[in-house]
């Protein structure tokens, strides 16, 4: 084994850092929150440009107060959510850049250029209890034992349907199973037939349609690894989901699905083009904020069922806050989080109900017991659901996420997240399956065969490195 | 011939000498500062890359271990990097030719006077000042797959009928048609410019000898125009190649390489796989798959350019 460094780290630095520098300056807007003229610490934080924009109004004077607070200089960058990625590997490789760094999906693969945040995760539970436990499956590799990240916050999934048109086909409470979509989608056809797309689950290499495929291939019983890292995906269950998905294709989807981005499942419900998409509320607040027609026939139902029974979703961002071995301000950095988790309710608000906290307990009345503290969290959280405060008509239009945990899971179901997880879902190996199952450009079992032989290949390179456990009962 | 003749000669020829010395001192000096940009963001990246994909590397490592040929072998093998070779050369062929052709009719039409040729060329350079990104997330709307502006005129004309819609892409196929295209209106400005200033660079003479000789137009285009083009006709396509083979900005910004990795070209499938997969190892390798045969070409297209020139 070599190491990099050994041969271009002193070259690659000086390119690399160039090149950095001048990303950092194109990555977007920069806030230099400065908290007093005799600030002698810096921290730098590179976020992502939060899909409600009124949480960065939240969050950026927030940093600049917990900075002047202290004596420190905070520095706050947002990028797209597209750039999360590509920024942490420029800054990687320039070994230079960010104190922390926000991912909204797996953090895994920069494991080994992070500190261990045990200590701030376990003193967090000290003060607050448990985190999700999806939460920890994120940030948590159970096979290096590596705390490689913290979650402040997580996003609901929920299912998004227009009343109006599922009321005419005699469902006003939406779907509820995914055989459901599958009856509903000619009835749609013949009672909205201006809409274009009956059903709007993404087949396209997008995060939306990452975790809606997911969601089909869980509830059907299959996933890519089982609890202990084996790869499993080549299953009569994964095989059983790509038919669902080849037969909900044919009666309620069209080719439109194969190329949304990320905000094409919100753009088309909020046009009235589809009576179902998978999101998060984001595209409901936009609605809001817009006072759209579909407004009033906007509304929300929990993950469908599978034909298993099984009732699961991924979650729709799952925050991981990492600090960078590179980091000169690594204890501050930690002070900086678990400020940030202390503030999970203003987060909330601040975020429309988007953000969720990763710790109930942080949203607790003041003065409750340790012991209390989940219970009194989730009770906040439910109230806000229940009685929106950001006009959602009725008040109770949300009050299904406040129940969303039992049926919402990591990525990396039913194990732990890790760098192969975090691999293919970058390359889309899932939903280029679920595309070629559904269009016929392949047979289900070979679309199968294809994915299953990419995931062994990526979980087979993660394990030689030693990150990734498994292997001995893999299909 | 006597001493004091020979005398004011040597400090003349030094002088000379000194003079040639400087000019070549001159010309290292301002070609420096060129192979310096050249060297540190080309050659030393290009030699990383080289480096690499013999490696596993991964994004989030600094670490890594020889494997070889391996990450090769791993692609050659993967249905995905196939299809992308595939249109790679797809892509680059069919616009390339479409470039040349729609850029030497734009030449033409424009070595003619008539009124508003200024501001006709101010339109065609347009799409080449224009920001890529800019100019692509228009076009994403134009081929949006609920929302096309193209979908919509059409259904309006009465070419679409009830349920009849282009999923522009949505589709493997117009998919590569909405890259092409968008890639063509994006090169089409600076080939025009290119084969402009070649088709005045012919002397008019030479074509009104031809004309006294009875030359028709195609024996003309043929026989005069194209051969006296062929220098510059040849760095225009040697440049539209490259750029071509090595761009992923269209793709990427307009399909992702979608539907289900339908529409990746070499470049945009190696930043998918080495900078948002982390496989870096497997990334350079597909980033480099063809620069042997960028290599070749490049060197036979300079050779057919300069034998042209000679001639």
């Amino acid at each position: 084994m070599h190491t990099r460094r050994q041969f271009i780290l002193r070259g690659a630095k000086l390119v690399a850092a160039g090149a950095a520098g001048a990303a950092a300056t194109a990555a977007g807007p920069t806030v230099f929150v400065r908290g007093s003229a005799a600030a002698d610490k810096t921290l730098k934080v590179l976020q992502w440009a939060h899909f409600v924009p009124a949480y960065d109004k939240w969050f950026d004077p927030w940093a600049k107060d917990w900075g002047s607070k202290r004596g420190v200089e905070v520095t706050v960058d947002h990028v797209g959510f597209a750039d999360v990625v590509p920024r942490a590997t420029a800054e990687v490789a320039a070994q230079s850049g960010h104190d922390i760094h926000m991912f909204i999906g797996l953090a895994s693969a920069f494991e080994e250029h992070v500190i261990d945040l045990k200590d701030v995760s376990g003193a967090l539970e000290k003060k607050y209890g448990k985190p999700v436990d999806l939460a920890h499956r994120s940030t948590y590799n159970a096979f290096t034992k590596k705390q490689f990240a913290l979650s402040d916050m997580w996003v609901p999934d929920p299912g998004n349907y227009h009343k109006k048109v599922w009321t005419d086909i005699g469902m006003p409470n939406g779907p509820v199973t995914y055989e459901d979509l599958v009856k509903a989608a000619p009835e749609i056809k013949k009672v909205a037939p201006q809409m274009q797309i009956p059903i709007g689950v993404g087949l396209s290499q997008d995060i939306d349609s990452n975790m809606a495929v997911r969601n089909m291939l869980w509830c059907h019983g299959g996933s890519i690894q089982d609890k202990d890292g084996n790869v499993v995906l080549n299953s009569p269950e994964t095989l059983k989901a790509l038919e669902y998905a080849k037969r909900l294709y044919s009666v309620g989807m069209t080719q439109a699905v194969l190329s949304w981005n990320a905000a094409s499942n919100n753009q088309a419900f909020n046009a009235q083009e589809t009576a179902y998409i998978l999101n998060s509320i984001s595209a409901y607040r936009t609605a809001q904020d817009n006072k759209l027609p579909v407004l009033e026939n906007y509304f929300f139902v929990p993950a469908l069922k599978g034909p298993t029974g099984i009732q699961l979703a991924s979650e729709h961002v799952m925050s991981g806050y990492v600090v960078w071995k590179f980091s000169k301000s690594q204890d501050i950095a930690k002070e900086f989080l678990v400020a940030l988790v202390d503030a999970s309710r203003e987060s909330m608000l601040a975020s429309k109900l988007y953000n969720f906290p990763s710790f109930y307990g942080a949203a607790a009345d003041p003065n409750t017991p340790l012991n209390k503290k989940v219970e009194s969290g989730a009770a906040w959280i439910a109230k806000q659901c229940n009685a929106d405060p950001f006009g959602s008509q009725p008040g109770d239009k949300l009050s299904l996420l406040s129940k969303a945990l039992p049926w919402s899971t990591n990525l990396g179901y039913p194990g732990f997240a890790n760098p192969a997880e975090g691999e293919i879902f970058d390359t889309y190996v899932i939903t280029d399956m679920f595309a070629k199952a559904a269009t016929g450009a392949l047979s289900p079992k070979d679309a199968l065969n294809e994915a299953s032989n990419r995931c062994k290949e990526i979980f087979g390179k993660w394990r030689k490195k030693g990150m990734v456990a498994g292997s001995s009962k893999d299909r | 011939m006597n001493r004091a003749d020979i005398a004011p000669a040597r400090p003349r020829a030094a002088a000379v000498e000194t003079l040639s010395r400087r000019d070549r001192r001159l010309g290292k000096i301002l070609l420096a500062p060129a192979l310096a940009y050249i060297f540190l963001l080309v050659a030393i990246p290009f030699l990383l890359a080289v480096f690499l994909s013999l490696t596993n590397s991964s994004a989030g490592s600094l670490d890594f271990s020889f494997v070889g040929l391996q990450n090769f072998r791993n692609v050659m093998a993967s249905p995905v990097f196939l299809r992308a070779l595939r249109n790679t050369f797809v892509f680059t062929l069919v616009s390339q030719f479409l470039v040349i052709v729609l850029g030497n009719i734009l030449a033409r039409a424009l070595m003619k006077p008539f009124r508003g040729k200024l501001l006709v060329r101010f339109l065609i350079l347009l799409p080449w000042a224009a920001p890529i990104s800019l100019a692509t997330l228009g076009w994403l709307w134009i081929f949006d797959s609920t929302f096309s502006v193209i979908n919509w005129l059409l259904k309006v004309a009465g070419w679409l009928g009830p349920g009849q819609w282009y999923y522009w892409l949505g589709d493997p196929v117009l998919g590569m048609v909405a890259i092409i295209t968008v890639h063509v209106w994006r090169m089409l400005p600076f080939s025009t410019v290119i084969l402009l200033a070649g088709l005045t660079s012919i002397p008019k003479e030479v074509h009104e000898a031809a004309d006294i000789d009875g030359a028709g137009s195609i024996a003309k285009t043929f026989q005069i125009t194209l051969p006296m083009m062929l220098p510059i006709l040849t760095v225009a396509v040697l440049f539209g190649v490259v750029f071509t083979f090595t761009d992923m900005s269209v793709v990427y910004l307009l399909t992702r390489g979608g539907p289900y990795n339908s529409t990746h070209v070499l470049a945009s499938l190696a930043f998918q796989d080495g900078v948002l997969g982390g496989d870096v190892g497997r990334g350079a390798s597909v980033a480099i798959f063809l620069v042997p045969l960028l290599l070749v070409m490049a060197v036979v297209m300079l050779r057919i350019s300069r034998r042209a020139e000679v001639v």
